[in-house]
């Protein structure tokens, strides 16, 4: 059992890096008013040109460097249509996902086979030695890869950038009303550029996660909706970076506990009183297609507890998401 | 040209598609006057100011300021040098803070890099490297001198702002504050006010125009954009009239009567006095008892009203804004629930009703705010004029609509009250209207089904002349025809042209009733703010006083 939970929280630990990573990026770039449904595609480019770049060169380093610039080129499509030509977000963004798929399935088939050196598991520095010999937990939190401890530090920046410098103070208002924004000389383009193509280096980053440390292995498609579950997650965080630790790794266990439900057994025993009506309906709830919906439940909860609890005008959604902007339209 | 003049426009060209809003105009401004720029809704003034601020360039003609020629690509241009403006829809940041929204865009470094800060613990030289300072205004945030900074100057002018709060938390009159002090906190020398006082109560504007003397003492210039001619004999210095996108003439204040200004403005006599026939009062049409409802933050906005409106009668309902007119209005139209109390409308009890039930009960309601709750802005004229009558079956039979039907409906609408700007019905859009021709839209939709009960709130906030003389005409012809009429206006003027009787509302109960022939201004003044009570409600709101003047200096 012991050893079970211990293995449950390591791969939670993974999983929520994938999510982390991600969720960030998309947060920047909601936070600036662009929503980036390509996050799917642009993880499964930078989870491809991750992996084929380590298997070449041998180094995971550059394969993740590779992982994020892929995202980025990705992500300067979505903001050349979204903000330059004023296009739709939601079509844009879709089309990339669907094109990021496309272009992965067909350049990666015969990537398939191969294998690499990906990122190894490491303890955390200097205390991590110790600390690891903590029971349960010290395994899955100190001794990891290095991009789960990287994701991690980068949610302190992210959370220090938006909320504690003029550039996040400026793109949180070109996401809030970028016409004020333009009347305070803050040029809505150039942050708005930055924003999403800061949001699909992070996209770019969880793929060349998924591929280099989390599977260490390239399966088209290997991405199954982490993608989605990371738009999600900026709503179910309430786009504050804070809350998204909480919810990365929360939705982080559910996707630990899906993989691992085969093996869970919580059906009571056969003499238990209404174990006949209990038991199907745990079988059920713990099938692993049935656990795949839990992010989006939980989404949809924390959703509706805002809404109800706030009134709208404190809603914590960027009040020009999905919004294009242009001086003379008025 | 005298040598005070400190900006000149020249023959000022901006189109449109298939409009010219500004053909040719001229401006200029000496330093240290309020100029006034009147003009009648889509004269094109702020077109002309969003101009000078960078935010539309110019297809022909030039701008100096202080002699030297200005190139506006944006309005960072703008704020280079020193234009700052008030635009009539605030700029604000709901979610931010006071200083937060001050300091937007001026790159505020964190206290220990400010090449000012005194007892930085970083040495001078690393502080003043450009590259360190660039850096650190892109990267870090120090609100805390900017705040010391942004209260001191809302000290100096008397403003009561909490540089910490979030905007949302203000109210209007702060707010517009808020929006002064961004253009101050940039030094600006010549401030643009589009409309401010259309958001204002009265006493909210008093106190925005003693700022504005106060800002013109220390030789700001500024240009207040306004289609109130009450307000440009109360602080304008010069005024320059906009009709139609060219400029009519400029004058001194003191030199031209309001009636010129008027016509100026029009291009016709308009008429200020009203007549008001006698009309016998009929049957109450509303009797409303005991009404208690709350705000939108659940806060109780009227503690018992008790209204009754008969057939032909204006009851006009005064107070400061804010003090439950919104919610008054409201309740009496169904889209708002009591917590307390009843509404009763032609004898029907329908407290509680759903919205419709009010609308086929012979309820019709102009809300203050036509933009967001008078009209569906995306939807053509006819969509909008027929929003409430489509299911008659004069429209066709249900599930159908007849759209020929409703395209002559909203066509007739269009013609008998001269709504302008509309080409055609099922093309052009509500948004697109003008705030006065929208308006007339909208009272049109309410009134061409010939309500029993009318609730008009704000009907003429910010509108134009021409309009407000229009739908004041259109109140009075519905009064005549036996339409009970609930007016909510912060306008006394208004209130006391209109009604038959006045009622005060001063936080959510009505503290005074009069009507215009015996009425006493001040002493409703005084109802409006509380201070008319005897049971020592002056304690609970003094007047603003304690405003320290620049004496120290």
């Amino acid at each position: 059992m012991v050893s079970f939970i211990a293995g449950l929280l390591d791969a939670t630990v993974q999983a929520a890096t994938v999510l982390l990573l991600a969720g960030m990026g998309e947060l920047i770039s909601e936070r600036a008013g662009v929503l980036n449904l390509g996050v799917e595609g642009m993880m499964l480019v930078g989870a491809l040109g991750g992996f084929i770049t380590t298997v070449v060169t041998g180094s995971h380093w550059l394969g993740f460097g590779v992982g994020i610039l892929l995202g980025m080129v990705l992500a300067l499509v979505h903001a050349f249509l979204c903000i330059t030509l004023k296009s739709n977000q939601v079509i844009s963004g879709v089309m990339l996902t669907l094109l990021g798929t496309g272009l992965t399935t067909f350049f990666g088939s015969g990537w398939v086979e191969e294998s690499i050196n990906g990122f190894p598991q490491i303890t955390f520095p200097l205390v991590g030695q110790y600390l690891v010999g903590i029971p349960i937990i010290g395994e899955a939190l100190f001794r990891s890869t290095a991009t789960d401890y990287l994701a991690l530090g980068l949610l302190v920046v992210v959370w220090y950038f938006l909320h504690h410098s003029n550039l996040g103070l400026e793109m949180i208002a070109v996401g809030e009303d970028p016409e004020m924004a333009d009347t305070m000389g803050v040029s809505v383009f150039r942050l708005r550029y930055l924003a999403v193509l800061i949001g699909g280096g992070f996209a770019g980053a969880a793929g060349a996660h998924l591929s280099l440390a989390f599977s260490q292995l390239w399966v088209p498609g290997m991405t199954a909706g982490r993608g989605w579950i990371a738009v999600a997650l900026v709503i179910f965080a309430q786009w504050r970076p804070r809350r998204m630790l909480v919810g990365a790794y929360l939705f982080g266990l559910l996707d630990a506990l899906r993989i691992r439900s085969q093996s869970i057994s919580l059906t009571l025993g056969p003499d238990a009183p209404f174990a006949s009506v209990i038991n199907p309906i745990v079988e059920f709830l713990m099938t692993p297609q049935i656990m795949g919906t839990y992010p989006y439940l939980a989404t949809i909860l924390v959703l509706a507890y805002a809404v109800i609890r706030t009134k709208s005008d404190q809603l914590a959604v960027p009040s020009a998401l999905l919004q294009s902007y242009s001086r003379e339209t008025d | 040209m005298s040598e005070d003049t400190t900006l000149r426009m020249e023959g000022i060209l901006k189109e449109f598609p298939g409009v010219v809003a500004n053909d040719h105009v001229n401006l200029s401004v000496e330093r240290g006057e309020i100029h006034g720029l009147l003009g009648e809704n889509g004269a094109g003034k702020s077109t002309l100011m969003k101009v000078l601020y960078g935010l539309y360039s110019q297809d022909d003609g030039d701008i100096y300021l202080d002699g030297e020629r200005l190139d506006l690509g944006s309005p960072q241009d703008a704020i280079d040098a020193g234009i700052g403006m008030v635009h009539q829809h605030f700029m604000l940041i709901p979610r931010l803070t006071v200083a937060e929204n001050v300091v937007l865009g001026e790159r505020e470094p964190a206290t220990a890099f400010r090449s000012d800060a005194e007892d930085s613990w970083l040495p001078a030289a690393i502080r003043n490297n450009s590259l360190v300072q660039s850096l650190a205004g892109q990267f870090s945030l120090g609100l805390d001198v900017p705040e010391q900074r942004i209260q001191d100057l809302a000290d100096q002018y008397g403003f009561d702002i909490d540089v910490s709060a979030k905007i949302w938390e203000l109210d209007v009159g702060q707010q517009q504050r808020v929006e002064i002090l961004k253009a101050l906190y940039r030094d600006v020398d010549l401030l643009i006010l589009d409309e401010p006082t259309a958001v204002l109560t009265p006493t909210e504007a008093e106190r925005l125009f003693d700022s504005l003397e106060r800002l013109t003492d220390e030789g700001l210039s500024i240009i207040f954009i306004t289609h109130k001619l009450t307000e440009v004999d109360a602080i304008v210095d010069r005024v320059t009239v906009l009709r139609e996108g060219r400029n009519v003439g400029t004058a001194e204040v003191s030199s031209v009567s309001r009636a010129d200004l008027a016509e100026m403005m029009v291009g016709r006599e308009v008429l200020f006095e009203i007549d008001r026939d006698a009309v016998d009062l009929g049957e109450p049409v509303l009797r409303a008892r005991g009404v208690r409802a709350t705000d939108n933050r659940d806060i109780e906005a009227l503690s018992g009203i008790d209204l009754t409106v008969r057939q032909g009668e204006i009851v006009g309902i005064a107070g400061v804004s804010g003090n439950g007119q919104k919610e008054l209005a409201e309740v009496m139209a169904g889209i708002r629930d009591v917590t307390a109390g009843e509404v009763v409308v032609n004898g029907d009890d329908i407290t509680g009703a759903k919205p419709r039930t009010f609308v086929d009960s012979g309820v019709s309601f102009v809300p203050e705010d036509r933009l967001q709750y008078g009209c569906a802005e995306d939807l053509s004229v006819m969509h909008n004029a027929t929003m409430k009558d489509f299911r008659d079956s004069r429209f066709g039979d249900r599930p159908f609509l007849n759209y020929g039907e409703l395209r002559d409906y909203a066509e007739t609408l269009v013609e008998e009250f001269d709504v302008r700007g509309v080409s055609d019905v099922t093309e052009t859009k509500a948004g697109d209207l003008s705030g006065g021709n929208l308006q007339k839209l909208i009272l049109a939709r309410e009134i061409y089904r010939d309500p029993d009960l009318l609730i008009a709130n704000q009907p003429t906030r910010g509108v134009d002349v021409g309009a407000i003389e229009f739908i004041r005409e259109t109140l009075l012809e519905q009064r005549k025809a036996g339409t009970g009429i609930i007016l909510l206006s912060e306008d006394l003027d208004e209130i006391f042209d209109l009604s038959d009787r006045i009622l005060v509302v001063y936080e959510g109960e009505f503290v005074y009733e009069t009507t215009p022939a015996e009425a006493d201004r001040e002493r409703i003044g005084l109802e409006m703010t509380g201070g008319g009570d005897d049971e020592g409600q002056m304690e609970t709101s003094p007047p603003p006083s304690g405003v320290t003047q620049g004496s120290e200096s």
